[in-house]
This record gives structure tokens, C-alpha cells and sequence, in this order.
């Protein structure tokens, strides 16, 4: 087992380690008793990030973006400057273990991943906040063994990954009446 | 094209191929256009809107007839209040009572909602509820009083979808006796945005019995400011401008941008905003009114644009679109200093905020009320049902553009029914029964239901009261201002609360036309004194 996380360790951009103390395990373990739902925001909107099971102790690893309308918005709507959504994003993940070394960092990119903009390092209650203004985008945690709030796109291993829901609005033929996409395929959970 | 029983085809974006099955179809009611018989050159052309000034108890006649209109090149026959488009911009000043006497000289029904005013509610307008409709050559006088200072607009509560988008709309601008109400500008401006669906023979014939568009409302495919499809108009470097704009259309939720041009709004419906807050654009839904102040800082051309992530269902992709709806020349000549430097200071408006601040007492408790949207059709045509079934993975919040022409043209209130329904009675629209007291403050919770057949965004409109916008899905409001039409975007839950002001029967509504008639209503009683 110890191996195979070894190998595993080699994939990121820098080697980490994984303890077998049961003491540290538990310092750096944060598993709640339930998975957390959306609280604010449109359940509609929100979607689940998936684990790429690339890091050891996230095997299990659950989370959640939420996207909501900003209070300070004067509409019911946010909108950029070119009609584009835009959003407050709230990323929390769950049943894993906060690394040991290096940050998790939380990103947001378009479907093409032409632009990549970093919402913010993960907390010690695994959650961080930003804002996105595409239409359709991917939010993505990585592994970074930099907590630099300039770096321009991820270089560590991704940990989670989620397509927000305007992603599912494929060609009305993937969608045909007698076809179903496999959407899973994409990160969505169904 | 002509189709069977007079139907002309509907516009198409050939970017949108028709689907399968439905070559020929036309909706299953009759087309209707105003004066058939009529040759357009008997009438009288219409005239852009005129100004009225009117004090307490003056009295005004308006006239509702057919005019000649020529729009994209296409003379056209129209409807009109007092010949005018939009109708008469009516000035009065605030508490007075003005009168309005009403001669109904078309061919339908037709009655004038004095949209946003606390009115007595005999002069409210909706037939069936607070008067019989105003027949042919009949009159009916309006007494309006204006307790509230801000923009309002009147227009039928006969057939909207169609007497509405043939013209009768206008601005009632009550003024307060505050001279410093509003922040320094040098000028001000209306703005009446409107849209027309037209072909290359004019406007596209509407339903004679029930509205077409049923499914997305009757979007147009030409934008209108004024009634002008080349609106323009010329201002200084530096000139602050205040827009007034107010969103006529049927269906269509307007972004208006305003270039690089400094902006701020400043009041919505009923009131002016706790503060002034710097946009980058102003979101409008049908009904709803906007102040913004724009500041217009360097020479050249400013298109004043609709500018919007159109939706290509086919494809599955967003798409930027973008429709001037007015062109602005900035000359190089600088407007006084002093009020282009008054711009950057965002004002606070204290009166506002002293009176909402009681009501942020009750933004955490539980609602009066719940209400969800949502939609059941029958005998739609099977291509439309097996398409729209297949395209359910993901609805947008807001409906920009007509995204699928032929499907919601052939949709119709006879097959389609728009649904407000109440989550602890299960009564839906005209079903619900709801009672209040002078001096209730209410509580509603409307969610927006994003899993039903055609989930859509929705501009909720309240009678006779005023009502804030307390959340939209938990997240608190922080700029409040006094609406009487809100957005509800697909799958979000608004909590607003109204103040019952104002005794009698009041209807809520989708200010969708289509959606309206396609039975999203109900009405709601406010005693004044307990029963």
C-alpha cells in the first residue's frame, strides 16, 4: 500500500509523504459526521466536484460548489460587463485529509481551460471563496506546493473537479431523445 | 411565408433549423391584426410622444385608437393613446389626484392599469376585479392619485400581449417637492425599451383567441427606444445624463450597457435605492423601471446596447449578441465641471433607509407564504414535447433571446397554463385565496421550480402595494429599494416582503403577457379594518 501511495506521491509537481501515526492521521484528518449540503444559493446551480482519487487519503473525498447572486448585486441577476453570469462561488470538500505538505488550492477555468483564474487557498475547514463570470466553467483543486497569491495556473496534481451545471447544455443531439450522455464522464455525478 | 389560415411563418435564426415534424404547423388559433379592413392611409400617422404636465385635479382625455406607424420600413397599423407613441409622458406632482377620462375608440376591450401607483383601488384597471372592461366608443375616468415619488407607466390589462406591443404604453413621472430628491445631472432622459417581432411584410400577426408565445413570451426581433428604431442623441464631455428607463416589452429582460460610460443607479419602481451604487449595466425585466445617472467622460460614439449571452439551444452554447438600441455622440466640448464632479459622490439616501429599517426585523423569520412557479402543458405538438423533454440537463436563469422561434410561436394559452401555485394549499393561480390586513407586513417565499417542462424567469409584479426584495436564495439583500415588479430567476428562491398599505383586491402576476394570460395570476384581498 505504502508503495503504491509512493508512486502515486511522484505524480505531483514536489513529493509529499504520508504518515501511518495514528496521532498525525488524526490531526490532519477532517471527516464530518454528514456531507455538507448547499446552504446559500440556487440548489439548481450548485454541483458536486469529484475526486480524481490522485492523492492519498482523498479516496472518499466529497465536495460542493455553491454559486449564488452577490447581495450587493441592485438585480436578481449578476451579470459582467459582456451579459456573461457571474457568481459568488463557495468551494467545501469533505471526508479527506488536509495535506501534510503544500496547499490546496481552489480554480476556476473555462471549458476550453484558454483562461484560468485562482479563487483562493483552501482553509482549514477545507472551503474557499471567489467569483467567476463564464458561462459555462470548471472549478478545480490542486495540490500546490506554492501558496502564491499571483500564480497563474495550477502546477500540482488535481485533487477535485467539477464542471458547473451550464456545462450540461450540450448539442440537443447528445441530448436526443433517444440518447443519453453519459454525463459522468464529465465529472457530474449523474 | 404565407401558411394555412393566414399564419405567416415565424421569423427563424437559420443558425436554428426548424425540427422535425414541424414543417407547415401554425398555431392552433387564428391570427389577429388590428383593422384588417382598413386602409392604414385613412388614418392618422402617429406622433412621438407629447409632454403633459398636470396639476392636482386636472383633468386629461385620452383617446385609444388606431394609428398609422411606420416601423423598420414597414407601414403599419397600430394602436395609440391619443395618437401618440409611447402615449402622453404624464407629469404630476407627488399626493396629487389627477383625472384621467378614457375613450376606448379600437375594436377590443380594453381598460389602463396605472402600473406601480398605490391607486384607490376602484382605478386599478383589471376587468373582472376592479371595473368591467372599457367596450367600444365607451369612456371610463380615471382618478389616480401619486403617493409615491418615481417613474411609473400605464398600459391595458386587456390582451397586454397584444394591445401593449401594438403601442399603448406610457410614462406617468411623479416629481417630488424635494428639489435635491435626485443628485446633480445636466439633463434628463426617457426611455421607453420596447421590441416588435416584424418580417419582411411587418409585425407578425398575433393570436385572436389566446396568445401565441405561450411557452417564452413574444420576443421581437427589432429594438425600439421611444418607439424609434434609430434612436440617437448628442451630449458633452463630462454631461451627466439620467436615464429614466422603463421596460415596455413583452417578454424580453433587457442589459442595457452604456459602453465605457460611467454609471450608477440610482431608484427602481417606488422608490430610490438605500444608495446610489456604481453598474456595469442595468438587468430590466419587463415592467420594471430604472434611474441611472451616466456620465459620459470621453468624445466619440457611445452605442447604448442591449448586450446579452444569447443561448443557441442547437448548439449548446452561449453567444454573445449585441442590439444598439441608441447611438450617442460625445462632442468635445466639456459640460460644467461641477456636476460631472458631483457624479462621483454616491449618495445615501436617509429617508429610504430610515424607513426600511423596520423591516429588516422580519428578513429572518419564516414566510407567510410559499409560493413556486411552474408550467403544465397539454396537446402541444409531439416534435415540441419530444425536443423539450431532451434539452432538461440545464435551464438558465434568465431567458435573453427567443431561442427555439418556431416552438414558442406554435405554443398557445390553450395548451399552455403558467402556474403560481401555493406549497401549504396546493390552490394554484385563480385557486388561491389569500387575506390580509392594512399594516400586514408579509412574508413571501416564491421559488422558481428549474425541473418543470419549461422552467423560465419570471418578473413577479404586486397591485396597489410596495415590496422589497429581502434575498434571493439566502443571501441578503444590502441595497434595498421599494419595487413592484422583481425578477425571479430560474431555480432561485426570492423572499420579498409587502407592506399592505393599501385596501381592496389586488392581483399578483407574471409580467410576462403570454405568461399572464396563460393563467400565472391570482388575486388577494387587503381589509382595512378587521373583520
Amino acid at each position: 500500500m505504502l508503495q503504491i501511495l509512493a508512486l502515486l506521491g511522484t505524480i505531483g509537481a514536489f513529493d509529499y509523504s504520508v504518515t501511518s501515526s495514528p496521532a498525525e492521521t488524526k490531526a490532519h484528518e477532517i471527516i464530518p459526521t454528514h456531507i455538507e449540503l448547499c446552504t446559500v444559493g440556487p440548489q439548481y446551480y450548485a454541483f458536486e466536484l469529484v475526486t480524481t482519487k490522485n492523492i492519498p487519503g482523498t479516496g472518499l473525498a466529497t465536495g460542493q460548489v455553491q454559486a449564488s447572486v452577490s447581495g450587493n448585486s441592485p438585480f436578481s441577476v449578476q451579470l459582467a460587463p459582456d451579459g456573461s453570469y457571474a457568481y459568488d462561488l463557495h468551494v467545501s470538500l469533505q471526508r479527506m485529509r488536509a495535506p501534510l505538505q503544500g496547499n490546496l488550492v481552489a480554480w476556476v477555468t473555462t471549458t476550453e481551460i484558454d483562461r484560468i483564474e485562482r479563487m483562493g487557498t483552501l482553509d482549514a475547514n477545507l472551503q474557499a471563496s471567489g467569483r467567476v463570470s463564464w458561462n459555462k466553467y470548471i472549478v478545480v483543486v490542486t495540490l500546490e506546493s506554492s501558496d502564491d497569491p499571483h500564480q497563474e495556473q495550477w502546477a500540482g496534481p488535481i485533487v477535485m473537479r467539477g464542471m458547473s451545471r451550464s456545462g450540461m447544455m450540450h448539442t440537443m443531439v447528445g441530448h436526443g431523445a433517444l440518447q443519453e450522455e453519459n454525463c459522468a464522464a464529465y465529472g457530474y455525478g449523474n | 411565408m404565407m401558411m394555412s389560415g393566414g399564419w405567416r411563418m415565424v421569423p427563424m435564426d437559420m443558425n436554428m433549423p426548424m425540427l422535425p415534424g414541424l414543417e407547415g404547423a401554425v398555431p392552433v388559433v387564428g391570427p389577429f391584426m388590428p383593422g384588417t379592413m382598413i386602409d392604414p392611409a385613412t388614418l392618422p400617422e402617429a406622433r412621438p410622444s407629447l409632454v403633459v404636465p398636470l396639476s392636482n385635479m386636472d383633468t386629461l382625455d385620452i383617446s385609444v385608437s388606431m394609428v398609422r406607424r411606420t416601423i423598420a420600413g414597414h407601414e403599419m397599423i397600430m394602436f395609440g393613446y391619443n395618437g401618440q407613441y409611447p402615449g402622453p409622458l404624464i407629469q404630476a406632482p407627488q399626493n396629487a389626484t389627477i383625472i384621467v377620462r378614457v375613450k376606448n375608440e379600437i375594436e377590443m376591450p380594453t381598460t389602463i392599469h396605472w402600473h406601480g401607483i398605490r391607486i384607490d383601488n376602484r382605478f386599478d384597471g383589471v376587468p373582472g376585479l376592479t371595473q368591467e372592461a372599457i367596450g367600444r366608443d365607451e369612456t371610463f375616468t380615471y382618478e389616480v392619485r401619486v403617493p409615491d415619488a418615481g417613474m411609473y407607466w400605464y398600459h391595458p390589462h386587456v390582451r397586454e400581449d397584444v394591445q401593449q406591443d401594438l403601442g399603448l404604453y406610457g410614462n406617468l413621472l411623479v416629481t417630488s417637492p424635494d428639489p435635491n430628491y435626485y443628485g446633480p445631472a445636466h439633463r434628463e432622459e426617457i426611455f421607453v425599451l420596447d421590441d416588435i417581432l416584424i418580417d419582411d411584410q411587418g409585425a407578425l400577426p398575433w393570436g385572436e383567441e389566446s396568445p401565441t408565445h405561450a411557452l417564452m413570451g413574444r420576443f421581437g426581433n427589432v429594438m425600439m427606444v421611444n418607439g424609434k428604431t434609430d434612436h440617437q442623441m448628442e451630449v458633452r464631455q463630462g454631461e451627466v445624463v439620467r436615464f429614466h428607463l422603463t421596460n415596455v416589452a413583452n417578454s424580453r429582460t433587457f442589459n442595457v450597457t452604456f459602453g465605457n460610460a460611467a454609471m450608477k443607479v440610482v431608484a427602481s419602481d417606488v422608490s430610490r435605492f438605500e444608495r446610489e451604487q456604481l453598474v456595469t449595466s442595468i438587468v430590466i425585466a419587463p415592467a420594471e423601471r430604472y434611474v441611472v445617472d451616466v456620465r459620459f467622460d470621453k468624445p466619440g460614439e457611445v452605442a447604448i446596447a442591449n448586450t446579452i449571452q444569447a443561448i443557441n439551444h442547437f448548439r449548446g452554447e452561449f453567444y454573445p449578441h449585441v442590439d444598439t438600441l441608441s447611438l450617442v455622440t460625445v462632442s468635445d466640448q466639456n459640460a460644467d465641471s461641477e456636476v460631472s464632479m458631483a457624479f462621483e459622490t454616491l449618495r445615501e439616501h436617509s429617508d429610504v433607509v430610515r424607513e426600511v429599517r423596520p423591516l429588516r426585523e422580519h428578513f429572518g423569520r419564516e414566510p407567510d407564504h410559499e409560493l413556486v412557479t411552474t408550467v403544465r402543458v397539454q396537446n402541444l405538438h409531439q416534435s415540441i414535447v419530444l425536443s423539450m423533454e431532451s434539452d432538461t440537463l440545464y435551464a438558465a436563469p434568465m431567458e435573453w433571446n427567443d431561442a427555439m422561434p418556431m416552438m414558442n410561436w406554435l405554443s398557445t394559452a390553450d395548451e399552455v397554463t403558467w402556474i403560481l401555485e401555493d406549497v401549504t394549499t396546493g390552490a394554484q393561480n385563480d385557486e388561491i385565496d389569500w387575506s390580509f390586513q392594512v399594516g400586514d407586513i408579509v412574508k413571501m417565499r416564491i421559488h422558481n421550480k428549474p425541473d418543470s417542462f419549461h422552467p423560465m424567469n419570471h418578473p413577479i409584479h404586486i397591485h396597489g402595494q410596495r415590496f422589497l426584495v429581502a434575498s434571493i436564495d439566502g443571501v441578503e439583500n444590502q441595497n434595498l429599494v421599494w419595487k413592484d415588479t422583481a425578477i425571479l430567476p430560474v431555480g432561485s428562491t426570492m423572499d420579498v416582503l409587502v407592506e399592505m398599505s393599501n385596501p381592496g383586491e389586488w392581483m399578483m402576476h407574471c409580467h410576462i403577457a403570454e405568461h399572464l394570460h396563460a393563467g400565472m395570476m391570482f388575486s388577494f384581498t387587503v381589509n382595512d379594518q378587521a373583520p
